[in-house]
């Protein structure tokens, strides 16, 4: 029989980058630019089975290390208020396990020319399966995937 | 131009229940027990309450507070593991204005003949409307509903 438990964690994560806050939340809020950035893994594969950006919409993904355990993420967006912030709830599961509920706040502020990002998550950790060190790690992984997401679109553009 | 602003805070209240925990979680599952301590406001029934009570169905319910305010509730089940925890999250409107986005769990254990509850509450307010005070004195009311209708044996 399962043993049962849940541990809630809060973590509040910061970066500024050279970017505007519109171009940060564009990096936030399409499927292409999520797909080079917001996976937690070094190398690991992301795809996105659902994708919609909208309040009252959401998106499904998939990811995880190459031949590993895949997780599966389900978002719904609450709040959007472009280029300022967003305000999602996800559940991931593991092998069928629901393994993570959370609250994710994004926060897109102006910052001279460029965007500071603070990125909270208020996450509930299921039955010991996860653990905070894993979503540390794991955002850290993404804010610097998308600092260089935003050089390359900068080039780009 | 508007002022944004968002404030994390998150709270847990414990309480013990003289009901066993399948009893208190039909009073969570079951819509038609659930209206009776949940969708009622200073002893006015909401008629605008809907609950589709499984992981990914949504719940609805609105009520006017005594000046005229219309308060809505839309939240959706997170993860449901029957007679031990509920997962939800919600957001909250003052009329148009959304005030608020939450993550609930509630989990319940057996203790002695009767249940221990944990009621455990991530918000994030958004802009200034509402306090982590505030929605902690509104749920602690909601919880002694939740013990008065117990009491009464939560007839459906």
């Amino acid at each position: 029989m399962t043993e049962r438990s849940i541990h809630h964690s809060t973590i509040v994560i910061e970066r500024t980058y050279d970017a505007s806050p519109s171009r940060v939340f564009a990096a936030w809020s399409t499927r292409e630019a999520l797909l080079r950035w917001g996976n937690p893994g070094d190398g690991w594969d992301l795809a996105y089975d659902h994708f919609d950006f909208r309040v009252g919409g959401g998106d499904i993904n998939r990811f995880g290390p190459r031949g590993g355990p895949t997780f599966r993420n389900e978002t719904t967006y609450f709040d959007i208020v472009p280029d300022v912030r967003i305000v999602s709830a996800s559940s991931m599961t593991s092998e069928g396990k629901h393994i993570f509920a959370s609250l994710i706040t994004a926060e897109f502020i102006l910052a001279g020319k460029g965007c500071r990002l603070i990125v909270t998550e208020q996450g509930a950790f299921l039955d010991g399966h996860d653990k905070r060190a894993n979503h540390e790690a794991g955002w850290s992984e993404m804010l610097d995937k998308l600092r260089i997401e935003l050089l390359r679109t900068q080039v780009a553009a | 131009m508007t002022q944004h602003s968002v404030t994390h805070a998150t709270f847990t209240i414990v309480r013990h229940y003289d009901a066993s925990p399948d009893r208190v979680f039909a009073a969570w599952a079951q819509k038609d027990r659930k209206a009776r301590w949940y969708a009622s406001h200073a002893g006015r029934r909401s008629q605008d309450f809907t609950l589709d009570f499984r992981i990914g169905g949504r719940e609805h319910l609105s009520i006017a507070g005594p000046d005229g305010v219309v308060h809505t509730f839309d939240g959706q089940y997170q993860d449901i593991v029957p007679n031990e925890r509920i997962i939800y999250s919600y957001d909250m409107h003052l009329d148009r204005t959304r005030i608020s986005v939450s993550l609930t769990t509630v989990e319940l254990k057996a203790d002695g003949t009767g249940t221990k509850l944990i009621f455990t509450e991530q918000d994030a307010f958004l802009d200034g409307h509402d306090t982590a005070s505030q929605r902690e004195t509104g749920t602690r009311s909601l919880l002694d509903s939740l013990a008065a209708f117990l009491a009464t044996g939560d007839p459906d």
